[in-house]
């Protein structure tokens, strides 16, 4: 069973692309929200007694003078919310809360928390720094982690873009659901953002760290070949490994949530993008490098032709062997280890 | 090479029962005062950061000394109060940090920390005839000019309620009018009850030294009979000698005016504001008085004032209200830890179903290593130097996080088992080449995280609100770290303990199906 990865490099370049595109839409238009410790401002967490709807909350809030309220619900408790209100100094806190009381009936203030302008800016200018830094510190890594690669600016670039891919793609959704959910850029979220910065590259890393040794092995000559039999033999990995953190994250996201919310669900799209983008990006952007595809690419797309008329796209030519497998006789046989031959019919490895 | 082995489980086993000891202590909990410690969001408590604002001039030198000051004062005021391990800290930026576990009544944690707490000893002005001075003197008068002139300092006047309404001074050849800000005031717009205010000048000693909190040695909240309110409270004071010999030369002074007059009374200042000012009966005092209140004090007043006279001033104002505020209940900081737990646990139950389904006999020896890690980190989160880790909620976030990653290192190390058993090699041959050939990408796979974890660390500890980023990088960053360790010494010794056994012969047990496929 031999699974072509790369053959719909293609395709995987335009769903991407198109998710890329309404990342972006949405970010210009709608943007991201600054949240409590960006911007000066107090957040209340509340769990209200009575049932109490989202959208009744913030039109409360509105009605009180609060315009530009935020209201998040916690995902894992029925009648908590987050409140997110402009700094409340003095008396505005009291009246506020007797206000919410008299209109949705008791509730418990479990945690209230207010930062100032001068917090805030000197907060925003520090998570900024961090994450230029995390940046540069990844590209340094990856520059030394493909030094003994054939092409390392090349390897570098495509880990990078595929980095880029996933940064646009959580941002995007982020500011998609963050109008309707209330959802806000805070410090957990940057803390998502750099988590999944080293959890993309990390997964990119393996797969091309496969790719050095089976250059280095000579599998084929074809280097389509090459990457699609790194990708497969690390599939199971890749996909292995981003489950189990999936499974830890939906369970944070499930039975924490609450003040970290925003996190888990950074680290849920990031990792689902990363892997995404490791295993039908960033090594397909290898092949269309080196055999120069991009205008067959341009030319692919069903919006420059009509179906009838497109080029059909390049399928990957498995080379045919002259030895048959000695176990079924058939001639489908594929490039295993160091000069060994797989038959692709009885999975016989043979020399 | 199979005995060295047999060593090497030895020695994970004695970890093992080391870091179950450490985590597990018989007689205390694995969390909270004794176990591993716990962060504000996870107890509750409170957590303030004030803007100390010194006056104009104050030298570099004086402001580190005074911020220290600072800091004693405030952690005196609030060990009366009995918050345990309470966190007072100066940071960068003239700052101060005030962290109460499980304290959760804020408003009454800022009046306790941001009061100056500057008490001061004033008497009535008098003028040439002996008469006590009021602002409608001062407004009318053409000259300016102090009526007492032997004092230089500046007069406050008080409404009914004691705070200040206007502070007089001398500037130059002028006199100013000025609210407690410092901002100046139209005169024409105090003139209205002028006549009622009268004028207060510091009180001092024959020496000429004012008498002030910092003279106090004793403050004790006593029942006042006085008036048979019920539950009424003053404040008994004991002055220290230099205090007592001052109070004295002022007590022997007011005790010649006139009995009953209001130039008899001595007032007490809090921060500009009359809180008492009781009439000499006593030409001598030997150090000792009372702080009284027309009502009384409530009880909850009393004790206030007198834990804020015996603590002492402030050094220098705070900005009000603080830069940065944050308070979290215990019943939210209990449900948090409860989650936390959870979300651990069937976090690890997932993973070790997975694996165990997937990777069949690997994947139970790779959950073993999971409980021996989850153990392990446990226990280094205890032994962290300075005191441990503190654990918040983004802590355990990546607690558990890193349990997700921790597998990583093992399904590296079983895809490249796995591969070289397909190859045709023996199962032992098969595992140390697969542990061979998978360490670097193990090894590089996790330098970016350790990239991220240090830069995280520090953004962390820079920022104000930080505490929940670097508890994440340092949980996520030692369970990585513990996770490389547990792959390589444990899972590797449980499969070559596995390799001589009957077991490790049927290969379907590490599903892999030779020839079938």
């Amino acid at each position: 069973m031999m699974f072509d990865i790369v053959g719909k490099r293609f395709r995987f370049f335009l769903i991407s692309g198109v998710v890329i595109l309404i990342s972006i839409i949405s970010l210009v238009t709608a943007g991201l929200k600054s949240g409590i410790e960006f911007s000066p401002g107090s957040m209340m967490t509340a769990s209200f007694e009575q049932e109490v709807s989202q959208s009744e909350l913030a039109r409360e809030l509105t009605s009180l003078g609060y315009t530009n309220a935020i209201v998040q619900r916690i995902l894992t408790e029925e009648g908590s919310f987050l409140i997110r209100t402009r700094e409340l100094i003095g008396e505005e806190k009291v009246d506020l809360k007797e206000a919410l009381a008299a209109k949705f009936g008791e509730f418990e203030e479990e945690g209230f928390r207010r930062v100032d302008a001068m917090v805030a800016g000197e907060t925003r200018d520090i998570a900024a720094i961090a994450v230029v830094a995390a940046a540069v510190g990844v590209l340094l890594y990856i520059t030394w982690a493909f030094r003994r690669m054939p092409k390392p600016l090349r390897y570098g670039t495509c880990a990078v873009v595929a980095l880029g891919h996933d940064m646009l793609v959580v941002l995007g959704i982020f500011s998609i659901f963050g109008g309707m959910l209330g959802w806000e850029v805070n410090l957990m979220f940057i803390t998502g953002i750099l988590a999944v910065i080293g959890y993309s590259v990390n997964n990119t890393v393996v797969i091309f760290d496969r790719i050095r040794e089976n250059l280095h092995k000579g599998v084929s000559s074809n280097f389509e070949v090459v990457i699609n039999n790194s990708l497969v033999e690390t599939l199971s990995r890749s996909l292995n490994t981003s489950l189990t953190t999936l499974f830890v994250v939906l369970a944070l996201l499930f039975f924490v949530g609450a003040s970290i919310q925003n996190f888990a669900v950074v680290l849920l799209i990031g990792i689902m993008a990363g892997t995404y983008s490791s295993l039908c990006i960033a090594p397909q952007l290898l092949i269309v490098w080196e055999k120069r595809e991009w205008g067959r690419f341009i030319q692919w797309l069903p919006i420059v032709r009509p179906a009838e008329q497109r080029i059909p796209q390049a399928r990957v030519k498995m080379p045919q062997y002259p030895i048959p497998c000695p176990n079924c006789g058939s001639h489908n046989v594929e490039p295993a280890y160091e000069n060994r031959l797989r038959c692709r019919e009885c999975g016989k490895i043979f020399t | 090479m199979i005995r060295r082995n047999t060593l090497v489980f030895i020695m994970v086993l004695i970890i093992f029962a080391l870091a179950s000891c450490v985590v597990f202590p018989i007689d205390e909990g694995v969390l909270g005062r004794k176990g591993i410690r716990l962060g504000l969001d996870l107890v509750g408590g409170i957590h303030l950061v004030y803007q100390a604002q010194f006056p104009e001039g104050t030298t570099a030198e004086e402001k580190p000394r005074a911020m220290d000051r600072a800091v004693d004062t405030i952690r005196t005021r609030i060990d009366k109060y009995g918050v345990l391990e309470p966190i007072i800290q100066k940071q960068e930026g003239e700052r101060i940090l005030v962290q109460l576990p499980a304290f959760t009544d804020i408003e009454e944690a800022k009046r306790l920390v941001e009061q100056t707490g500057y008490l001061e000893l004033r008497e009535v002005e008098l003028d040439n005839d002996g008469k006590p001075v009021y602002l409608s003197h001062y407004l009318e008068n053409p000259n300016p000019e102090f009526f007492d002139k032997g004092e230089e300092g500046t007069r406050i006047f008080v409404d009914e309620n004691g705070s200040p309404v206007a502070f007089v001074s001398k500037e130059g050849n002028n006199l100013t009018y000025t609210d407690e800000a410092g901002n100046p005031i139209d005169v024409e717009e105090l003139k209205q009850g002028s006549t009622q205010l009268l004028s207060w000048i510091p009180a001092r000693g024959e020496d000429g030294t004012q008498l002030i909190g910092g003279f106090l040695e004793e403050a004790t909240p006593i029942p006042d009979e006085r008036g048979g309110a019920i539950r009424a409270m003053k404040i008994s004071i004991v002055w220290d000698e230099e205090g007592g010999v001052i109070f004295d030369d002022i007590a022997n002074r007011l005790y010649s005016r006139p009995y009953q007059s209001p130039q008899r009374a001595i007032g007490f200042f809090l921060d500009n504001v009359l809180i008492s000012q009781p009439h000499i009966e006593e030409p001598v005092y030997r150090g000792s008085g009372e702080i009284t209140s027309p009502a009384g004090f409530t009880i909850e007043e009393a004790s206030r004032l007198a834990n804020l006279f015996e603590s002492g001033a402030l050094p220098m104002p705070l900005k009000k209200p603080p830069i940065y505020e944050e308070v979290v209940s215990a019943t939210r900081g209990a449900l948090t830890v409860d989650m936390g737990i959870k979300a651990g646990v069937i976090g690890i139950i997932l993973v070790m179903l997975f694996m165990i389904i997937y990777y069949r006999l690997p994947g139970i020896l790779a959950s073993l290593a999971l409980i021996f890690y989850g153990v392990l980190v446990l226990a280094v989160f205890k032994l962290w130097p300075g005191g441990g880790v503190t654990l918040t909620l983004a802590g355990i976030g990546g607690f558990v996080l890193s349990i997700g990653m921790a597998v990583d290192a093992n399904v590296l190390i079983f895809e490249r088992v796995k591969e070289e058993l397909r190859t045709g090699r023996t199962l032992g041959a098969a595992i140390e080449a697969g542990f061979n050939r998978a360490w670097t990408a193990i090894r590089d796979s996790n330098v970016t995280t350790f990239i991220v974890c240090g830069i995280l660390y520090w953004v962390g500890g820079r920022i104000i609100a930080g505490a929940p980023v670097m508890g994440f990088a340092l949980t996520l960053f030692i369970g990585v770290a513990v996770s490389m360790f547990t792959a390589i010494m444990v899972t590797r010794t449980l499969l070559r303990l596995f390799v001589g056994t009957r077991l490790a012969r049927q290969t379907s047990l590490f599903s892999v199906y030779s020839g079938k496929k």
